[in-house]
């Protein structure tokens, strides 16, 4: 650069000799984002389903898969901004179960189609406040806030029903979601339209936002944002309301899909999430990472699924293969991040 | 020195690359028992690397080290310790939640059978730190203690861990003179006792008061090794930066205009800093100094809003809302903290975003980012303070200290401020960045800002204010200018309180 130049003039420590000596494997890896590695697992693991199972490539089985993960990725695009700011929302799962049982009560009382998706999109809204006010603005830890309301959104909604399913099937207002959760134009589903432009606006806004670089700030160094003008209450307040907004949307997916709202929870929902978000590379401190890695750690684990489920496997295998996965994509991030592993260990430099 | 004693370590040839850059370019270098080595060179020069790599932090990719005369492979910061072998740097390595007595004898606790014996552990600890003057509870715990505390007590675990080379890395950047010159006064007496030191320091004096020869290294080369003190300074700094250093504080041509800053009955919230009055000029650069815990940093984190505050700070005539960062920045009030690690660097994010995080309210329409004109801002930045990066894309910590901290004051210096408040501008930077980081605060003050600089380096206070306020036991006991503008009168006010014959203004 041309102010280096004033500075030393002998000073040039070019690097491209560099390959010869670390091997090109080594600083293909070393250069690679975050993402790059589940992006190569992923398409490993296409290439090998598609071969051995004959359904997998076909488009039935293709639009299966994004509508079976679909809910996954909504709560793991909220779970993004939460866990880039630096925190964890551990009761998304549950506030899911809410929000669903919110819809489905409102439907059950006769309310119109707006109304009742309205209604649920709020008390996500309010399930959010509760915990990013306690977060932001009570001080609270985000773990002892939403560990908390993980327990009481839970049983919230089983009080809620009483412990009922509520079959929304037959209820005239839950027509117009039915058909844009199930309903397909020119062959692709309403739901893959919906995912693709939820991760781009996502995306957007945390790449060319000052509050999505807000976000990032604060998972970096929260003190630095602080004192640098960032507004770090109500940015933390947001990410959770963020997160709310997501599982009151995951929820109408859930009962669109299942024509009933239920108050029991999948327990592998909630790891399954945040699972996703580690496996695309954001980071667990906070400060790194982004939804485009989300989509591929959910299809990543979408994918295994449904591979197991092609192959026969018992699904009780799923939450180790969940659990696997994970473990070894944060710890191969883990690897190139501090220098680890090189691909040419034995042609150690000759000394000069 | 001499070569009649066989060096302890020695390193030959060693070479070590990193990423885009060969950080150290087939260096020697041979430290004995009982000799005291100063390091030198520029950030980047490779100081750290070659520290790290005796250390055991690091491992060569060419040459070898020898210790003992042997050849040895030094694995890992464990086995530097079994061969006797301590490093302390600025970075710290104590753990916050244990106990001063528990930080000292981590790893190596005393035990009665197999159960620590906590009485010995806290009586040895307080013994080990009585010997080095450190006034501190042993059953405190480490991370309430002040920055340069925990750093006597890293002192104090080394020291008391038979060192047979004490590496000290920049140990003293974050201590007082006072705390400084009783570390060197220790080194000292490790050294007579026949410990082999090998340190780096960006602080002159304290090379030429302690050391007995300096290697230099200038982009990974080692470039010679020259005696202590006898080679003057002048000769030394050429060395390391490959050219003349002329006008190393640089010069402002421009006179003190209207009041910009007026802090009136300024205190902090926690007691630390008692209410305090001063004004600052357009164009004027008023220094602050005082020991650690003389309440200079607090005042400096309660001007820029980092702390709680009371009192009634106006800038241009308006007052400024108190114990909020966004509303002194907003109100023109720049702040650059002193602990660039937890307050300014964001590690995670590039040398770009770093350096907008500050711009992004103004440089941003309706809350979007306009990419564009941020990537040429950044461009622009990174060109006028001089910091040096491959590329605006790179993670921040991969830059050296120097240019991490010109990125930092780039991104407040861009905002055009009428007020800036500089707390440690130069902490832990190289020669070479710091005269460019003094060029840059002159120029800023050229065109009418008006500058506190709070600062431990006396020479830096007196090359570039205008007056020096200073700080003793949490108020301002003086004023100095012009002709007394010096060290001793500075130092005096800074321990008593006053100066001996005369009273401060």
């Amino acid at each position: 650069m041309s102010q280096d130049t004033s500075l030393r003039p002998s000073e040039k420590i070019a690097a491209p000799s560099d390959s010869g000596r670390v091997g090109v494997l080594t600083n293909v890896w070393r250069a690679s984002g975050k993402t790059t590695g589940v992006l190569a697992g992923l398409i490993l693991l296409v290439i090998y389903l598609s071969i051995t199972q004959p359904i997998f490539m076909t488009w039935g089985n293709i639009t299966n898969i994004v509508a079976s993960n679909s809910v996954v990725l909504v709560l793991a695009v909220g779970a993004t901004f939460v866990i880039i700011s630096g925190g964890l929302d551990l009761s998304t799962a549950s506030a899911a179960a809410v929000t669903g049982m919110s819809y489905g009560m409102l439907l059950q009382h006769g309310m119109s189609a707006w109304v009742a998706v309205a209604g649920a999109l709020a008390v996500g809204l309010l399930l959010g406040i509760v915990n990013g006010v306690l977060i932001s603005y009570v001080k609270i830890s985000f773990l002892v806030v939403t560990l908390g309301t993980l327990s009481i959104f839970e049983s919230a909604a089983l009080v809620m029903s009483q412990g009922k399913t509520i079959n929304v099937f037959s209820l005239e207002g839950f027509q117009p979601i039915y058909n844009l959760v199930n309903g397909k134009v020119a062959g692709i589903p309403y739901l893959l339209i919906f995912d693709v432009l939820l991760v781009v606006a996502a995306a957007l806004v945390l790449r060319y936002t000052t509050f999505g670089r807000g976000v990032y700030a604060l998972g970096s160094n929260r003190e630095a944002a602080r004192l640098n003008g960032i507004n770090v209450a109500r940015t933390t307040l947001s990410v959770f309301l963020i997160a709310g907004l997501a599982a009151a949307v995951a929820s109408l997916i859930q009962v669109g899909r299942l024509t009933g709202a239920s108050p029991g929870i999948d327990s592998t929902l909630l790891l399954t999430v945040v699972a996703a978000v580690l496996i695309g590379g954001t980071a667990y401190t906070g400060g790194d990472g982004g939804v485009g890695g989300t989509v591929l750690g959910v299809l990543f684990l979408g994918v295994i699924q449904n591979g197991l489920t092609l192959s026969d496997v018992s699904t009780f295998w799923r939450g180790t293969v969940n659990g696997v996965v994970l473990i070894v994509a944060v710890a191969l991030g883990v690897a190139r991040d501090r220098g680890w592993l090189r691909f040419n260990r034995g042609k150690t430099p000759a000394s000069s | 020195m001499n070569a009649s004693a066989a060096p302890l370590v020695e390193v030959r040839g060693v070479s070590k690359r990193y990423p885009g850059v060969l950080a150290l370019d087939n260096a020697s270098l041979a430290v004995s028992p009982g000799e005291i080595v100063a390091l030198t060179g520029e950030n980047g020069s490779g100081k750290s690397t070659l520290s790290k790599i005796i250390g055991g932090a690091e491992q060569p990719d060419g040459g070898v080290v020898l210790v003992d005369g042997a050849e040895t492979v030094i694995a890992n910061p464990a086995t530097a310790l079994k061969l006797g072998i301590v490093m302390i740097s600025q970075e710290l390595t104590l753990a916050p939640q244990l106990t001063v007595a528990e930080n000292v004898f981590m790893g190596r606790l005393p035990r009665r059978g197999r159960v620590i014996d906590w009485a010995t552990v806290r009586r040895r600890a307080r013994e080990e730190l009585a010997a080095l003057d450190v006034h501190v509870d042993v059953n405190a715990r480490v991370g309430d203690l002040s920055v340069e505390l925990q750093q006597e007590v890293e002192i104090a675990r080394a020291v008391s861990s038979k060192a047979r080379l004490l590496i000290l890395d920049e140990a003293t950047s974050s201590l007082s003179e006072h705390a400084t010159e009783r570390l060197l006064e220790l080194v000292r007496e490790q050294a007579k006792r026949g410990v082999a030191v090998l340190m780096i320091s960006h602080r002159m004096p304290e090379l030429y008061s302690t050391a007995g020869r300096a290697a230099v290294l200038r982009d990974g080369k080692m470039v010679g090794t020259v005696p202590l003190p006898s080679t003057p300074e002048s000769q030394l700094v050429r060395m390391m930066v490959g050219r003349e250093l002329n006008d190393y504080y640089g010069s402002r041509d421009c006179v003190p205009g209207d009041v910009v800053l007026q802090v009136r009955d300024l205190a902090s919230a926690d007691g630390a800093l008692a209410p305090t009055s001063f004004e600052v000029r357009s164009g004027e650069i008023v220094g602050i100094a005082g020991l650690v815990g003389s309440g200079k940093a607090q005042l400096g984190m309660a001007l820029g809003g980092a702390i709680a505050a009371t009192g009634d700070v106006r800038v241009n005539g308006s007052p400024v809302t108190l114990g909020d960062p966004r509303r002194a920045l907003g109100a023109g009030i720049g702040l650059v903290p002193d602990d660039r690690k937890r307050a300014a660097l964001l590690p995670t994010r590039s040398v770009a975003h770093n350096m907008t995080l500050t711009w992004l309210p103004k440089l941003s329409k309706f809350g979007v980012v306009p990419t564009r004109t941020e990537k040429r801002r950044v461009k622009e930045a990174i060109a006028e303070y001089g910091v040096k990066t491959s590329s605006p894309a790179k993670l921040i910590t991969q830059l050296s200290g120097g240019n991490q901290q010109k990125a930092i004051l780039g991104r407040i210096f861009a905002l055009d401020c009428p007020v800036y408040v500089l707390s440690e501008p130069t902490r832990g930077v190289d020669v070479g960045s710091k005269s460019q980081i003094y060029a840059l605060l002159q120029k800023l003050t050229e065109s009418g800002a008006a500058v506190v600089i709070i600062s431990s380096e006396l020479p830096e206070l007196i090359g570039l204010a205008d007056r020096v306020l200073v700080c003793f036991q949490g108020a301002v006991h003086g004023e100095v200018s012009g002709e007394q503008l010096q060290e001793e009168v500075l130092n005096a006010i800074a321990v008593s309180g006053h100066v001996h014959s005369e009273e401060p203004s």
